[in-house]
């Protein structure tokens, strides 16, 4: 009894506990409604207040874009400024006499000092993200291979719109409005693009002294390649041909780097057309068709098979990775695989260095079978202010600095003349470092977004190079969009298939890349299994996606 | 406590009176923790949203957004409010919350529970006050937070948009209160156990204390602080926002583990671990023992070292090694058997070689490496069991049935508790350098790590992913450290881990 | 004391000879094949592949790696200060750790060991762990930031309460206790001396761990002046595939990359110093030592 008396007694504080806390959730939009309607004069003091405050904050940043063109403002230097440049890669031994060198200009003219920092080789990737994510750094090194696009439509660094009008007008001038659009990311400027055009067209090395020897042809087509390869077998059966592996076919495009050969056959947008398998001309962007799904693919992947079959690659291909020195060695013939003129340069000089002077490497770029060929797009080589970067007008007076004043950019990017480096009679570069341990090479701090097309000094390959380079311009001045890179300005936002698109990428290493390696026994099973393992994955979902950011960026830019 | 003892004496006296057979202190307190569990129940608002129009207005929300939140949150749906809102500024503090409120959970129902059962343990009462002190601290901090988090998330908006409903201010004062009592009645019951509490420890054993310290101070910068970031695999990182800032999106990167054919990484991972745990010891402890028994010093000396040289191989170079060995045309073993007449093996599309050829390799590696630890405990056993086990005329192999193995057990059971830890994390190095990117092998040498490496590496911004990861490996290992520690302890106290 | 062997032991001899014997070349010919890989010409690696014994011998790779010494001694120097300041504060803190938590009065020794355990399960990532040293302690640049976080792991810690746990027994302590000796007594003077194997296996490994690190100094380092030496030659070898990898999309100068032979040669260097030096620790493995005459 006297239980039950106490329990009540209980029961009664609580609920007088729970009317305390009276009633339960309600929904916020309800009485949103219910504030607005009854006391609108607030709501629209509150916005009144909000919309105030955004002028205000705003009218320092807008106001010269209202104004209209750039009203430059002097920049206020009393105070000194010390800036942390990161880039990628290793630091050169010389770094801090260079350092001393040029913060020693950079004082004298805007009160700032550099310090370059280094990611070195080992996880850059990560570390350069991790550094984006602390944010100790002022300026940054920044490229499409290194996610630009992507890390610019999250957030990462400052836009450079307005800061280009009011403290670096120079800049804007000599990059130029082109240059400074395709490094554009959802209408506002992230990077300052370097200005030197260059052309990394993919293509193929090969030996053309073996070529000779054997009386072979050219391997400009798939089929020529084929006649080169087979013919140099034949005459030399211990001779190795291709080391292709999986290594220059991550991704999205294609899963074994022999089917980069395929750039003979089709004049795509991009070096292997789009990605999950998707392809569109150079001549008409906005139409993409498909081409993991066509005949076309079927046949290609017989070539492959067939290429197997006469024992072009190992069949373990898969799984090596060891091929950094295979031509260098004279252990393969031909490269087939994300070269580019550069790459050809490497190669004649490592030919001469290492004493074979009867080896002759010859490149062709795929474009000159299939005409499309265009320069590198703007955002391979920039540089960004990182965001929450405490003074943003400096950095970007010193990047102006670093990039129009000659004396500074020949500094930063070769090092002390008299000490680094010597012009010959030419004005042609001349290294003073020792071969083996260089004190600071030629663009030592890896600043390559610096470089500067009238202030470069020019290298004795970049002879050679520039041949080459006035090759490409020409063809590329017959192609439709008359040397424009369309692809690489494009960036995905995979947000709403990122499920999708990992499966698809698995499926790309498990099942395209043998397929291309030629490694399996029925190729018209194999596509099959292929081809229901992505449908499986969701290829669709991915492809749909794609598709329409990429007609809209077409359509953005006039590619049509 | 002393002091306050003697200013309540009636205070105390009531707590000690009997109602309905426990102490009427133990029944008020397992009252109020009845009552802070119902009023973490979410029909129960602990945050109210003021203010809401300039409050929205100030963050942005739409009219439809707006429908989807509501005025007032308890701590368990608060972070309902972060998501829909986007704002990801105060979920690290929600979260927070949320976690201590599992805490409050926890502990007020074991308390609540233990009162109705009312038994006794082998200290009376004591581990029940226990609970009691801890589920009330914590109902304290969580009252605390709740109230700190208003603070906080109004100085962030730069307005008034939160306010505490009263029912936190009333939790906070009763459970202080109800603290005050549990503590009381601890001290009674620990004068009659002659047990003592926390201070009492600092004060007896504080040599012990300072000897800890430089290792707290370690672990706090090392390992407790960083952990915050698990955090982040309840977001959707963006640089605009940052680290903190970004949405909140539940449990959406889970999701995306658990569509990318998570049973079968998980399987591959565990089956990988249980062998690499279950072979590697067992060799360890054979070979420890083989060298514990050599006796001409040289031999003993060289066969240790160049057992321990394997570990120094950098997986780098072990890759190229076991390219070259394995490889189809030019291969050690495939030169090997063709020159025996026998057909070429192609051992990188045939993924049915890979587990026991990455088994042999772990092994390899990890053998002399492991083996010193069995091989310092073996020789630290006292040499005066052998005598006595050779005089009664037991045989080498008796010897170690009956002396070296038990005493070995120990340590293994130590080692096999820590390895499970860490079933699903592993060897990440191993399998990617070996593997690499053939993808025909995929299906049988895929763990978890490689596969998370390679979203990874697809995606630039997978920060919330990894971290899931990470999270989903933890859990996993502490689910099962739990239990099997559980076991030991059943069997042998002596020998679990904690 | 002479015993006269029994059939099972003669037995049990054989296999373990013939065991041991067997599982050392395994082991050991590896390392053989990096050896004599570093001391053969690179073509010859490149067109003929490995071989047990080198072949047209050259010191070519060493010459390269040694050529400008400074940096590789540098990164020497710098791996040694880490090993010795780390070995030598970490194996302090284990041992006192271990020591602790081994007490049987010390009330809170479980919940001490779990929240010491836990770490090695839970962790919040790689990130907020950088964060910490990079933004919050403001230690990016500085050597502590190298050598501090790996002071202690978990698994050390509670490898060394085994080890307390097994060779010190209580009667021990507590008649010292009952002496008057305080802990600092107990610890220096009794549970040091007879932690022989212990404390060599806890540093071997500490030790290791330092000699072996590379990546404290690829997130913390900002001049090859606080390179750890693994980091040094690992770096090397990740410039190798990250600049084939960039000159794809764009013309820069490669520098001279490491060829096979350096590589190996690479290995070498760094594990060398570190094999000469095992065999002194091992002696603590060899003789065990008896706690049975303390006992009494």
């Amino acid at each position: 009894m006297k239980k039950t008396r106490k329990l009540i007694s209980i029961l009664l504080v609580l609920t007088m506990l729970f009317s305390l806390a009276g009633c339960g959730a309600q929904s916020a939009a309800d009485s949103m409604e219910e504030t607005t309607d009854s006391a609108a004069g607030t709501t629209a003091a509150a916005d009144e207040t909000t919309s105030g405050t955004a002028a205000d904050s705003g009218t320092q940043e807008d106001g010269a874009a209202e104004s209209g063109a750039a009203e430059p403002v002097e920049l206020d230097t009393s105070e000194r400024v010390d800036l942390v440049f990161y880039v990628v890669g290793d630091a050169p031994a010389d770094e801090e006499l260079v350092e001393n060198a040029v913060n020693e200009i950079l004082l004298e003219k805007v009160n700032a000092t550099i310090d370059m920092q280094f990611s070195t080789w080992t996880d850059f990737q990560q570390k350069y993200s991790l550094e984006l994510t602390s944010g100790n750094a002022d300026l940054i090194y920044i490229a499409n291979w290194l996610n630009y696009g992507q890390l610019a439509q999250s957030g990462a660094f400052e836009e450079l719109d307005t800061l280009l009008d009011t403290v670096a007008p120079e800049l804007k001038a000599i990059v130029g409005e082109s240059n400074l659009n395709m490094c554009s990311v959802g209408g506002k400027v992230y990077a300052i693009p370097c200005t030197w055009p260059e052309y990394v067209c993919n293509g193929v090395k090969y030996r053309e002294d073996l070529r000779v020897k054997y009386d072979l042809p050219v391997p400009d087509s798939i089929e020529n390649m084929e006649a080169y390869l087979l013919g140099i077998q034949e005459n030399d059966p211990s001779q190795g041909l291709l080391t292709v592996t999986t290594e220059e076919s991550q991704g999205f495009f294609t899963g074994f780097d022999a089917a980069w050969i395929f750039n003979y056959k089709y004049p795509w947008v991009n070096p292997n057309g789009l990605p999950y398998g998707l392809a569109a001309n150079y001549d008409t962007p906005s139409e993409v068709y498909d081409y993991w799904y066509s005949d076309d693919f079927v046949e290609d992947m017989k070539v492959m098979k067939r290429w197997a079959d006469y024992g072009f690659w190992s069949k373990s291909a898969l799984s090596d990775t060891n091929n950094s020195e295979s031509y260098k060695n004279g252990l393969c013939v031909a490269e087939i695989a994300g070269q580019n003129p550069n790459k050809q340069i490497t190669a004649i000089n490592d030919f001469k260095n290492d004493g074979h002077d009867d080896w002759e490497s010859v490149y062709i770029a795929y474009g000159e079978t299939t005409g499309v060929i265009f320069p590198g797009h703007a955002t391979q080589n920039g540089t960004a202010i990182v965001r929450g970067c405490k003074n943003p007008e400096r950095a970007i007076k010193v990047l102006e600095l670093l990039m129009t004043d000659q004396e500074l950019n020949n500094l930063i990017q070769a090092g002390i003349r008299g000490v680094h480096y010597d012009l010959d009679d030419q004005g042609v570069y001349v290294d003073l470092n020792d071969p083996s341990s260089p004190k600071f090479a030629y663009e030592g701090f890896n600043t390559w977004a610096l470089r500067n097309g009238d202030y470069k000094i020019p290298q004795e390959s970049d002879i050679i190079l520039n041949e080459m380079f006035d090759k490409y311009e020409e063809l590329g001045n017959k192609t439709k969009f008359p040397n424009v890179n369309i692809y690489n300005g494009f960036s995905e936002n995979y947000e709403a298939y990122a499920a999708e698109r990992t499966a698809v990428s698995n499926v790309i290493k498990q099942y395209l890349a043998p397929l291309q390696a030629g490694l399996v026994d029925d190729v018209d099973a194999a596509v099959e299994e292929f081809r229901q393992k992505m449908k499986d994955a969701g290829i669709d979902v991915c492809r749909e996606g794609y598709k329409e950011q990429w007609i809209a960026y077409c359509e953005e830019y006039g590619y049509k | 406590m002393e002091k306050r003892m003697k200013l309540l004496p009636e205070c105390n006296r009531f707590l000690d009176r009997e109602i309905a057979g426990r102490k009427a202190g133990v029944l008020v307190t397992a009252i109020v923790s009845f009552i802070n569990i119902l009023l973490l129940f979410p029909f129960f608002g602990w945050v109210n949203v003021v203010n809401i129009p300039r409050l929205f207005a100030g963050l942005g929300i739409t009219k439809e957004e707006a429908g989807n939140l509501f005025t007032s949150y308890s701590v368990l749906n608060l972070l309902s409010f972060v998501q829909e809102s986007g704002e990801g500024r105060i979920g690290l503090y929600a979260m927070i919350l949320l976690v201590i409120a599992a805490a409050v959970i926890f502990f007020n129902v074991a308390y609540v529970v233990r009162v109705v059962l009312d038994r006794k343990g082998k200290k009376g009462n004591l581990s029940l006050y226990a609970t009691g002190r801890t589920a009330m601290l914590f109902e304290i901090i969580l009252t605390g937070a709740a109230i700190g988090y208003v603070i906080f998330s109004n100085s962030k908006f730069g307005m008034k948009g939160f306010a505490a409903s009263p029912i936190v201010y009333i939790l906070f004062i009763l459970s202080v209160i109800s603290y005050l009592a549990v503590k009381v009645m601890e001290a009674e019951e620990r004068a009659l156990y002659r047990e003592h509490g926390m201070l009492k420890e600092i004060k007896k054993n504080w040599v012990l204390f300072i000897m800890l310290l430089p290792t707290f101070i370690y672990f706090m910068i090392n390992n407790y602080l960083p952990m915050v970031g698990v955090y982040y695999a309840f977001t959707n990182f963006n640089f605009r926002d940052g680290l903190w800032g970004s949405p909140f999106i539940g449990f959406k990167n889970f999701e995306f583990l658990l569509k990318a054919d998570l049973f079968r990484l998980t399987r591959n991972t565990i089956l990988y671990n249980l062998v690499f745990i279950g072979i590697g010891n067992i060799l360890q402890i054979v070979f420890a023992i083989f060298v514990s028994q050599v006796t001409v010093k040289w031999f003993k000396k060289t066969t240790q070292t160049l057992m321990f040289m394997p570990y120094f191989v950098s997986f780098v170079i072990l890759k190229v090694l076991v390219y070259n060995i394995f490889e189809y045309q030019y291969g050690l073993i495939n030169n090997f058997v063709t020159s025996l007449g026998g057909g070429r093996i192609d051992f990188y599309n045939t993924p049915s070689y890979w587990p026991l050829l990455i088994t042999l390799f772990y092994l390899w590696k990890n053998i002399g490496y492991g083996m010193v630890v069995y091989l310092a405990t073996i020789m630290g056993i006292d040499t005066e069991y052998y005598e006595a086990a050779k005089v009664d005329g037991a045989n080498i192999f008796q010897q170690i049935r009956y002396i070296t193995i038990p005493l070995v057990k120990p340590t293994f059971i130590i080692l096999l508790l820590y390895a499970l830890g860490s079933i699903m994390k592993g060897q990440f190095e191993l399998f990617y350098q070996m593997i690499g990117n053939n993808g025909v092998l995929y299906n049988i040498t895929d763990i978890l790590d490689t596969y998370v490496y390679r979203i990874t590496m697809t995606q630039p911004l997978s920060l919330g992913l990894g971290t899931a990861a990470g999270l989903y490996q933890s859990l996993f290992g502490f689910i099962i450290v739990v239990l099997v520690n559980f076991i030991v302890k059943r069997r042998n106290p002596e020998y679990a881990l904690f | 004391m002479k015993v006269r062997k029994g059939t099972a032991t003669i037995v049990f001899e054989i296999i373990t000879y013939f065991l041991l014997a067997f599982g050392a070349i395994v082991c050991v010919l590896p390392f053989i094949i990096i050896l004599s890989g570093s001391f053969t010409d690179n073509t010859t690696i490149l067109t003929q592949g490995y071989s047990i014994l080198p072949r047209n011998f050259t010191f070519a790779a060493y010459k390269t790696i040694f050529y400008a010494p400074k940096d590789i001694l540098q990164a020497y120097k710098m791996t040694v200060f880490y090993t010795v300041v780390g070995t030598t504060l970490g194996l302090l803190m284990i041992t006192l750790t271990g020591y602790v938590i081994s007490r049987k009065e010390f009330k809170y020794r479980n919940q001490v060991s779990f929240l010491i355990y836990f770490t090695s399960i839970f962790g919040g990532g790689m990130i907020p762990w950088y964060l910490m040293y990079a933004n919050v302690l403001n230690m990016k640049g500085s050597t502590f930031a190298i050598w501090f976080p790996a002071l202690m792991s978990p698994f050390l810690v509670i490898l060394m309460r085994t080890f307390i746990v097994g060779s010190v027994p209580d009667a021990i302590t507590e008649s010292a206790k009952i002496d008057g000796a305080g802990h600092f007594t107990i610890f220096a003077k009794i549970v040091m001396p007879v932690l022989g194997p212990g404390l060599a296996t806890v540093g071997l490994f500490l030790a290791l761990g330092y000699w072996n690190d590379w990546y404290r100094s690829s997130m913390f380092s900002t001049s090859s002046k606080t390179w750890e030496l693994q980091f040094y030659l690992y770096d090397l070898l990740n410039a190798t595939t990250a600049l084939k990898q960039m000159s794809q999309s764009s013309s820069i100068s490669t520098a001279q990359l490491p060829t096979e032979s350096v590589k190996l040669a690479m290995a070498v260097v760094a594990t060398g110093p570190v094999l000469l030096f095992y065999p002194f620790v091992q002696k603590y493995f060899v003789s065990g030592i008896t706690v049975g005459a303390v006992k009494g």
